[in-house]
């Protein structure tokens, strides 16, 4: 059955459903639309007409289409076993996931925003952010963010760690337990080999502007 | 389990991110109790330190303790059969309950941000996206967002549209599936019920005080 993601050439809010992907060893096929052919509206308009939110990313498997990011990473940790082992770890992979996405989403509308102006104020706030991220890993239990294996929410702050030390450098400098998570999920084989190849690198976090 | 507890602001953040839960909960005739937190007493700071991400609302599930609205209503979809029959509904459940999260924060943040001057843009605005439901809901043609039977993206979504038609009674009035789908919702006999109580009437939609 083949995995199909038509998106941006950015990394955007598609890169955690690459991560994920690559980590697992599983293929597919990327489309990429440009912004100019976004701009012309077909594609765009066959969004918005048949299913629904007029976005990218979009995803095929085989015959299902599923738009919205996380309704897409959610249907992949459940195809590949990346959701915990029962309903409970799902429930707490859940509400991780939750506080990344709203971490993830005050970092895009950052991003976005005309100028620095803002930067002062979100590293400044950061920490607190990442508190509860650093207090879940820290102690005896600390390999992923829920259960012994490597989950959902695992693969989205991976990603939003690198973002974040791409905007700041020293931002983990307090969070020794996120700093030997992020190495340690770095390491693995697969990811090591992705976050190293051009595919990546070359591939800018947001549409053309700063990183 | 037989009974959830659940902690709550009682003036702020008040139906708007737990109304959904409520319902369902109502709905499936799971019982509940509801802890009311006074705003005062979670300034004092205790409470909100033992909340992995130092917010409510909190569901206490048995000994298991979840943060996170969506994370809650998920958990529940998981405990009360209201995920979808497989694998593909789950997803569309997921990419349905994305989209009304999109809405309910685009409403959140007028309502706290800019409801005298932004409410009749937003108003004139809403179509655009009520759209989108409203072509899923009249595809589905059983009620309901996706299959036979009320999923957490129905509460997610019923909870949102009687939000808004407290905003602007006319919203539905071009919508005839989503106007049927509250109707519908709204006469199920434990949601009428639950809506006719003093409990639900109540509460304050937002903690502002705007509606």
């Amino acid at each position: 059955v083949s995995l199909t993601l038509t998106y941006f050439p950015v990394r955007g809010r598609a890169e955690v459903i690459r991560v994920m992907l690559k980590d697992q060893g599983a293929e597919f096929d990327e489309k990429v639309i440009t912004m100019e052919m976004w701009k012309e509206s077909t594609l765009k308009a066959s969004c918005v007409s048949n299913p629904l939110f007029g976005q990218l990313p979009i995803f095929e498997d085989g015959d299902l289409t599923l738009y919205q990011t996380n309704a897409i990473r959610r249907h992949l940790a459940r195809k590949l076993g990346l959701y915990g082992k029962d309903q409970r770890e799902a429930a707490l992979i859940d509400m991780m996931d939750e506080a990344i996405q709203d971490l993830l989403n005050k970092y895009v509308k950052l991003m976005f925003e005309k100028d620095d102006s803002g930067k002062e104020g979100y590293l400044k706030a950061l920490p607190t952010d990442l508190k509860p991220f650093e207090k879940t890993l820290s102690g005896d239990k600390g390999s992923f963010l829920v259960g012994d294996k490597i989950s959902l929410a695992d693969y989205a702050l991976v990603i939003l760690l690198i973002h974040h030390q791409v905007l700041s450098p020293p931002c983990l400098h307090a969070f020794p337990s996120l700093q030997s998570y992020l190495k340690r999920l770095c390491a693995r084989p697969n990811l090591h080999a992705y976050f190293h190849s051009d595919d990546f690198k070359n591939r800018p976090i947001i549409p053309g502007k700063r990183t | 389990f037989d009974c959830y507890h659940m902690k709550y602001f009682e003036l702020l953040f008040t139906t708007g991110r737990c109304g959904a839960m409520r319902i369902m909960m109502a709905d499936q005739g799971q019982e509940w109790k509801e802890i009311v937190v006074d705003f005062a007493d979670w300034m004092k700071g205790d409470l909100k330190a033992t909340c992995v991400f130092g917010q409510l609302p909190k569901l206490e599930d048995g000994g298991f303790a979840l943060y996170q609205s969506n994370a809650i209503l998920r958990h529940l979809g998981r405990n009360h059969d209201a995920y979808g029959k497989d694998g593909k509904e789950a997803a569309l459940i997921d990419m349905m309950c994305d989209g009304v999260e999109d809405l309910r924060l685009k409403y959140v943040k007028m309502i706290y941000q800019e409801y005298d001057t932004g409410k009749d843009v937003y108003i004139k605005d809403l179509p655009n996206h009520l759209d989108k439901f409203e072509a899923v809901m009249a595809k589905n043609k059983t009620g309901f967002l996706v299959g036979d039977k009320p999923s957490f993206a129905d509460y997610s979504l019923f909870e949102v549209l009687l939000n808004h038609l407290v905003l602007c009674s006319s919203c539905l009035d071009t919508f005839p599936s989503l106007k049927s789908f509250v109707e519908k919702m709204s006469a199920r006999p434990k949601i009428k019920t639950f809506l006719d109580s003093e409990a639900y009437k109540k509460l304050p939609i937002n903690g502002n005080g705007k509606q």
